[in-house]
């Protein structure tokens, strides 16, 4: 992105895009607009998502589809008008969206996923293809889908009448910044030297009455709660044996410790610093532990052996394990600090302090990835990230990792995990209002599709009871096969109804919903912030719910 | 429940004779917080046009901005400044065939209960709190149980980022919006003498320039926020006041998302949450499938969550129920810091209240003579003016309706 005139006003790419520079800032964006997103089938739904990402301005898209518009159409997607009828479908809906956005670049493709597999296979080849994301409309014959490269994240949708679904594959996935409502870190059971010394200085005279030549009510109403907290720590481990205040009745006699340090002849009565120390001690002393997420990456095998080929994601976070390994466990410090009750000086003071701490750390960690990188040769070991750094450091105790269940894995019938996770839910205690019946529908109605070439229900075809009886039949070898004991589920029946009364049509308004819902999870692949579901989410319009499976 | 019949490849067009009858209005506006409700409203537009939906009135008081292009897809670029409910009815028409869009350039608050009697249901992608309670409460009042006709529908929606809720009120019977007021994050705002004196994040920083500052140097002129210059001046200022205190991170970005309230936007968000508004829209209408009963929350940062749930209706909603709600007030407070704790509070959120009871006038806002007449009970204490248990009833110029309170002494 263009940088700021010297003024600091904002570029017109920064005005036009404020709404969401604060979300992903100009890292997600610049990520977005390198994607090329290729979109088979321009259904409503597909439309729709296409909408949503290229108003936000992804790099480039393209639309495949080889049907032409009908009146049909014309119904439900918005971005196909009058002059479109009897024209490519492709060409309308690309022309259509491409007028959301001057900033993005479209282009179409008359064809479909079978004769691209068949015919110019290059162009969904992982070494040639310029497609960065694939969105996939359904309906899409099973065998396909399984012939789509592992190296490139794709979205497959469902949405018909009241019902959508969204399943993801991706390679493993991996995120920085998740945006958690707080990364303070304040290390207040470990702090370093300089912290420690800092807090000694400032609390030296804290408990000392001001005519005993003791601290000035101002200033003592003014030491930042954090400082009060190591100063009072430190006499709770004088009187305990060393022992700090770990269990829920220790915190309580600590913060009765605390309160009654606090002077109550000021104006007002108490002291607003005394007041946030106290409701801190519950969630902020506590010993420093990594999250579940952050030790999933730090186990990965990727961190485990780095060669020339690694990238720079897991070196870096083998590095930050490196780190924690000679720092008793403690990840880099985030530097982050809340408000507080004090004075501007004291306040910024500190506040250097944690900065200072993260810097440095960050510098450590740093030292050990240009280690790693000179070892191995690797290629990029002479433009090290220091930035990339730094930020993994703030966020190193909220990473994530994704490991997303191949769509082959999914539909062999021998998949533990995918059974374990369908027998799981219909045993649920709530499983009357679970969407998993949902799924066992649309996985009985994409098997229909892939046998029958054509969906259940469609008009063209007379007998609804017949392929409701197939639909039906579907389901109920899918649950033997899985080893569900008992037999059809009515919610199953209910839905499958359903999905057969739809006859494979969308409905605008869930086409609209299935865009913004699969948009958000595109995005959140592509900026690599916030977290993505794994693997696949069901919106019911008719009880107005969605529900996440890892299936 | 009627269910649709398996012959009906294409849903719209069965929708659309089963309601061609219907008026629907949309009502969609900016007031004084901006929070993208415009991107709800252009989503709503197009999918009741979709939907089969014949006759759509549309109302808004907001003029686009460059800002808006990244979700508001009705405009272009061209638009910029034009009038947003005009743009968007006659995008709509010319892309979808045989519907009706009627837009109103103006605020909600500009129509009365007759307009608001001809319409089947109200959608709203309303950003401000005030045009929602008004709307609600015009809604709420308009119920005559002898006339079920005069129960209209309030569906409701809003975004933050990747957050987003929707809702269905039928007034008098379900929550209403001034029931949840509680459920909103009360607006914590940082001591004034903080800002002068003692600030520590770049925010203080802004919010001086913006709230002390500025009156200071321009007394007689009034900060615009859309004003670039004004928010360069602000910006400078601040930013000259950070480096005096050694604070870092003042940005322009960062000065117009304190002094404007920017609340973050995006087309997706507002598509989830337009999308369930006229699916429920589509449900009452159509009486296909049961709708929303009453409330669902979409939260899309972590994975996708959402809680479907049924807000309870309150007894004592200062719109639809019908007791008062009792108040704690400390006998020893005055007048004037009784208004001012009244103000803190989530659930009644006024600025300019008048407040009466039975037996006394205790404060007026104006006119001028009533003012000067009350003013001086502003420094009286809490217990020479009213009784515990008396009741107070409080008007404000936002609320279309009076506030009850019980006084209960402490």
């Amino acid at each position: 992105m263009a940088s700021s005139p010297p003024s600091g006003s904002p570029s017109s790419k920064e005005k036009k895009y404020d709404r969401q520079l604060r979300l992903w800032g100009a890292n997600g964006q610049n990520r977005l607009e390198r994607a090329h997103i290729a979109l088979f089938g321009a259904t409503a739904t597909g439309c729709e998502v296409l909408k949503n990402l290229i108003l936000p301005s992804i790099g480039r898209f393209t639309v495949i589809d080889d049907k032409l518009v009908e009146q049909a159409d014309l119904g439900v997607n918005f971005f196909l008008d009058q002059d479109s009828l009897g024209k490519p479908r492709a060409e309308r809906a690309a022309a259509l969206l491409g007028e959301l956005n001057p900033d993005v670049a479209g282009g179409f493709r008359i064809d479909n996923l079978e004769s691209i597999l068949s015919n110019t296979p290059g162009l969904l080849d992982p070494r040639t293809t310029e497609f960065t994301h694939l969105l996939l409309m359904s309906p899409i014959p099973t065998p396909l889908l399984l012939q789509l490269p592992a190296e490139i994240p794709i979205f497959f949708v469902h949405s018909l009448g009241f019902i959508t679904s969204l399943r993801i594959y991706a390679p493993t996935h991996t995120i920085i910044e998740i945006h958690p409502d707080s990364l303070v870190d304040l290390r207040l059971f470990n702090p370093w030297p300089e912290l420690s010394e800092f807090a000694l200085e400032k609390t030296s005279t804290l408990d000392v009455p001001e005519s005993e030549g003791g601290m000035g009510d101002h200033e003592h109403g003014h030491i930042p709660y954090v400082l009060l907290l190591l100063k009072y720590l430190e006499d709770w481990k004088q009187s305990h044996q060393g022992h700090l205040p770990g269990s829920y009745s220790e915190k309580t006699l600590f913060k009765s410790m605390i309160m009654d340090r606090m002077r109550t002849g000021v104006p007002g009565g108490i002291e607003e610093n005394y007041v946030e120390a106290v409701n801190a001690v519950m969630g902020d002393l506590r010993t420093a532990e990594l999250s579940s997420g952050t030790k999933e990456v730090l186990n990965d095998p990727e961190c485990q052996s780095i060669t020339s080929q690694t990238d720079e994601f897991w070196i870096i976070a083998r590095a930050v394990k490196d780190f924690a390994g000679s720092n008793n466990a403690l990840l880099p410090l985030s530097g982050a600090m809340p408000d507080m009750k004090a004075e501007s000086r004291g306040y910024v003071a500190l506040q250097n302090l944690y900065r200072a701490k993260a810097y440095s750390d960050a510098a450590a960690v740093e030292r050990i990835v240009r280690d790693y990188m000179n070892r191995v040769q690797h290629p990029k070991r002479n433009q090290i990230d220091r930035d990339a750094i730094q930020l993994f450091c703030r966020h190193s105790n909220f990473l994530r990792r994704l490991n997303y269940r191949s769509i082959a894995d999914e539909f062999s019938n021998s998949n533990e995990q995918h059974k374990g996770v369908v027998l799981g839910a219909l045993g649920d205690w709530d499983v009357e209002s679970s969407l998993i019946h949902h799924y066992i529908a649309l996985r009985a109605y994409q098997e229909f599709y892939t046998g029958h070439g054509r969906a259940p229900g469609d008009t063209s075809h007379e007998s609804c009871e017949e392929d409701y009886q197939e639909i039906r039949r579907i389901i109920c070898e899918y649950l033997k096969g899985i080893g569900y004991p008992e037999s059809l589920p009515e919610r199953c029946e209910k839905v499958a109804k359903e999905i057969v009364r739809a006859g494979g049509g969308e409905l605008h308004v869930t086409a609209s919903l299935a865009g913004g819902i699969v948009a958000q999870e595109v995005i959140k692949i592509i900026t690599r912030q916030y977290v993505p579901i794994n693997n696949t989410v069901i919106f019911d319009g008719i009880g107005s719910r969605t529900q996440t499976f890892e299936l | 429940m009627r269910t649709m019949t398996p012959k009906c490849k294409r849903h719209s067009s069965m929708i659309l004779k089963s309601c061609k009858l219907h008026k629907f209005v949309l009502a969609y506006t900016r007031g004084a917080n901006n929070s993208g409700a415009g991107g709800l409203g252009c989503e709503i537009l197009k999918n009741l046009a979709l939907s089969g939906f014949k006759d759509i009135h549309v109302i808004d008081m907001d003029t686009i901005d460059v800002s808006n292009l990244n979700r508001q897809f009705l405009f272009r670029a061209s638009d910029v400044g034009k009038p947003k409910a005009t743009v968007a009815a006659s995008f709509v028409m010319s892309r979808v065939k045989d519907v009706t869009i009627t837009p109103y350039y103006g605020a909600i608050q500009d129509k009365d209960q007759e307009y608001y009697m001809q319409f089947k249901l109200v959608i709203c992608g309303l950003d401000s709190v005030e045009a929602r309670r008004w709307i609600n409460a015009t809604l709420v009042d308009m119920v005559d149980i002898d006339n079920p006709e005069s129960l209209k529908p309030l569906i409701d929606g809003g975004t933050e980022g990747f957050k987003g809720q929707s809702r269905v009120i039928l007034p008098t019977l379900t929550s209403c919006y001034e029931c949840s007021l509680d459920m909103l994050t009360p607006q914590t705002a940082v001591p004034l003498c903080t800002l002068a004196t003692i600030p520590r994040q770049p925010a203080h920083c802004v919010e001086w320039a913006s709230i002390l500052e500025w009156p200071r140097v321009f007394e007689d002129k009034k900060l615009d926020n859309d004003d670039p210059e004004h928010v360069q001046w602000i910006y400078e200022q601040a930013l000259h006041r950070a480096q005096e205190f050694n604070i870092s991170g003042v940005t322009y970005s960062l000065t117009q998302g304190v002094i404007k309230n920017i609340i973050p936007a995006i087309a997706s968000t507002n598509a989830i949450i337009a999308a369930s508004c006229c699916n429920e829209a589509l449900k009452i209408a159509t009486g296909a499938n049961p709708y929303l009963n009453n409330y669902m929350m979409y939260i899309g940062n972590e994975g996708v969550y959402t809680h479907t749930f049924e807000h309870e209706k309150k007894d004592d909603c200062p719109v639809c129920g019908n007791l008062a709600t009792d108040f704690a007030v400390d006998p020893e407070w005055t007048l004037e810091e009784f208004i001012d704790r009244l103000k803190e509070q989530p659930e009644v959120q006024i600025k300019k209240p008048t407040l009466v009871t039975e037996r006394r006038r205790l404060y007026y806002q104006g006119p001028p003579q009533l003012n000067e007449q009350t003013r001086p009970n502003l420094e009286k204490k809490m217990r020479d003016l009213v009784d515990n248990r008396e009741e107070i009833a409080i008007t404000d110029p936002g609320l279309p309706f009076s506030l009850r309170l019980n006084v209960i002494f402490s």
